[in-house]
């Protein structure tokens, strides 16, 4: 009770609250990864019958498990594309909200109030319309449109975070030292806004790589790779499975660190800047 | 070395944003070649003012006008100013060398032309040798120069400094208005100055003027300020003076008897006025002419003229003098600058009734409201409320 130990009982509650959050949610996911190894006569649960690289292979092989190659391009695809309309409006969006102009409480409200919509009638929502129109619904249409009003508020709020931190005499500076409205974009707002907008630019990939609500109901006849995912966990019985899991995990990796990396680089570049100027 | 007239004319100046009136119909002239300081407390308005001057803000109504011609509505570059930022706003992702650089970047000048000039500068701030760092690896008062550097390189006639000072510590502060003020004789431009801090706009400019509610006080010399405030708002913000009020008793030979709250007397000289008696007066007494005793205990509260009787409040040791407060009962603060000499002489402590005196001679009238004169001829000599 006394000495040097002071902790309230309130830290010793949280930290197992915590150990037990880390459990959950690394527990089941280091199991998957390491069932993916399953040698080739094992089954979908513990115990390990050998180590192999079999279900891997499966996975690419056999035209049986479904389309995973072709939906993981697909996905790659639809979220690169999200990504990149994601950041240009939003940046833009997020500029032009600095500036109270009339309506401009309502617009926000009518924007961010996507993101309280149910999924998936959004998706079926836009099916049906497409439908209606008669027009196809494909993933780089009706998924496409899906996936960004779920997008579009997440960058809109990022960058108004972003915003929030942007000093404006910057800009003033630009303007003060004779920069045109454009050269003060180019060379000082964009710039200084970078790794916020890389920060966009992750979380609009991210979020559309496994997004599933949304996209169920309006991707057509091709599936997205948590599409494709979500139809084998009810009819493939193999640890191919899991196989997708630790592929897709790595996938979702690399994009993380391909995005913090080119921060930590446009970082870097700048005190590089140090060395030799432009 | 001809430069175009950097005289900063502000006239009949209001602006307004939404229903709140920042700057309330401001005339005021800045001669060209001088330093001139706005000084008030935040929201007074006076940095409105600058970035009016600069461009950065529309007058509601009025001019501004940069050499004898209107500025409204132009560029920067046209006016023929630059401003430091209050936190100088250096480029984060910009080296020192393409900060300074950076406007002539923006004319379309040539690598080698434009890093040739902003050498040249930053050889002036004595910060050549850091060129290629980033901004944040400088110190406060680097970065400075390099804002100063920076807004130098357009060869501005008007420099405009937005509470230059502010982010530095104590002892750079103290340092660095001494630097500004070298460059601005040295460069011969117009330097226009905000702070709210007192002796920063005393220490540096050659014109202070002190403002309040989007007006002027006082516009004046900074020695002038300081020894004749206008008002007691100007003595009361300016620091320095302890303000006196009472009613006039009677007016003799130009100096009028005034009894204070307190029963306490004073004479404040109203020059050729004749206020009426009963009527109210204020002057001003500066604090470091004014003579502190102790009183025995049990005296009784013997007041004669030019004297208060208060109990010490608090005492502060400003190194050459102690800045010794009164509590006078029932009215305002009531502060002595004491001479160190003096002071540690004796024996002052906290809580000790002292009688505090000084020389009629050292009052100052100040015109606080109409003063009411006695058979003046008809609107003569009426001062205004500022």
């Amino acid at each position: 009770m006394h000495g040097d130990d002071t902790r309230p009982w309130t830290f010793y509650a949280f930290a197992a609250f915590f150990t037990l959050f880390v459990l959950f949610l690394y527990g089941p996911m280091i199991v998957i990864y390491i069932l993916s190894f399953q040698g080739p006569n094992g089954g979908m649960t513990f115990p390990l019958n050998g180590v192999s690289l079999h279900w891997f292979d499966a996975l690419i092989s056999q035209t049986r498990v479904g389309d995973i190659a072709g939906s993981f391009v697909r996905s790659i695809g639809l979220a690169a594309i999200v990504a990149v309309v994601t950041v240009v409006l939003s940046v833009l969006a997020g500029l032009a909200f600095r500036r109270r102009f009339r309506g401009s409480a309502f617009a926000f409200y009518l924007a961010i109030a996507s993101l309280i919509m149910p999924g998936l009638f959004v998706g079926l929502g836009i099916a049906l319309t497409f439908r209606l129109l008669g027009l196809p619904t494909e993933w780089y249409t009706t998924a496409l449109g899906a996936q960004l009003t779920w997008t579009l508020p997440f960058g809109l709020l990022i960058m108004f975070a972003v915003l929030g931190r942007f000093n404006r005499s910057y800009e003033e500076a630009a303007t003060d030292l004779g920069a045109t409205n454009w050269q003060k974009v180019r060379e000082v707002t964009l710039p200084i806004l970078l790794p916020g907008i890389i920060g966009v630019a992750l979380f609009g990939f991210t979020l559309s790589y496994d997004e599933i609500a949304r996209t169920a109901l309006a991707a057509g006849a091709k599936n997205t790779l948590p599409l494709e995912i979500w139809a084998m966990t009810t009819n493939v019985t193999s640890p191919t499975l899991y196989a997708v899991g630790a592929v897709t995990t790595i996938v979702s990796f690399i994009v993380i660190v391909v995005a913090l990396g080119s921060i930590a680089l446009v970082q870097r570049r700048r005190a590089a800047a140090g060395m030799r100027t432009e | 070395m001809s430069q175009a007239s950097g005289e900063v004319a502000v006239v009949g100046v209001t602006k307004r944003f939404g229903e709140t009136t920042a700057v309330k119909d401001l005339s005021l002239t800045i001669p060209h070649g001088s330093y001139c300081c706005l000084l008030g407390p935040s929201g007074c308005g006076k940095t409105t003012i600058l970035r009016m001057i600069a461009g950065h803000e529309k007058p509601t109504s009025g001019d501004i006008r940069i050499g004898g011609q209107s500025v409204l509505g132009l560029p920067q570059v046209q006016r023929g100013t630059a401003m430091m930022f209050q936190s100088y706003a250096l480029f984060p992702h910009r080296s020192v060398l393409d900060n300074v650089a950076f406007a002539l970047k923006m004319r379309g000048a040539s690598t080698a032309d434009r890093h040739a000039k902003a050498r040249e500068l930053l050889t002036k701030v004595q910060l050549e040798k850091f060129a290629d760092r980033l901004p944040t690896q400088l110190s406060g008062g680097q970065q400075q120069r390099v804002a100063l550097a920076r807004a130098l390189i357009t060869n501005p006639r008007v420099l405009l400094l937005d509470e230059p000072l502010s982010a530095l510590d104590e002892y750079l502060r103290l340092r660095m208005r001494g630097e500004l003020r070298r460059v601005q004789k040295e460069l011969g431009i117009t330097f226009v100055h905000v702070t709210h801090t007192q002796l920063e706009a005393i220490a540096v400019a050659d014109t202070v003027v002190v403002m309040a509610h989007g007006h002027i006080e006082q516009a004046a010399s900074a020695r002038d300020i300081f020894v004749t405030p206008r008002n007691a708002y100007v003595a009361r913000f300016v620091g320095g003076q302890n303000v006196l009020t009472g009613s006039v008793e009677s007016v003799m030979n130009g100096v009028a008897a005034v009894a204070g709250k307190n029963g306490a007397r004073y004479a404040i000289p109203v020059g050729g006025r004749h206020p009426r008696r009963g009527s109210p007066l204020w002057g001003s007494i500066r604090r470091d002419r004014i003579v502190i005793e102790k009183m025995a205990p049990g005296a009784k509260p013997t007041v004669g003229l030019n004297a208060v009787v208060g109990e010490v409040h608090t005492l502060e040791n400003q190194g050459s003098y102690v800045k010794v407060t009164l509590d006078l009962a029932d009215s305002e603060e009531f502060v002595a600058h004491v001479l160190d000499e003096t002071f540690f002489a004796g024996s002052l402590d906290i809580g000790e009734r002292v009688v505090a005196r000084w020389s009629a001679s050292d009052v100052k009238l100040l015109e606080d409201g109409p003063i009411a004169e006695e058979a003046a001829p008809a609107g003569a000599a009426m001062a205004t409320a500022g």
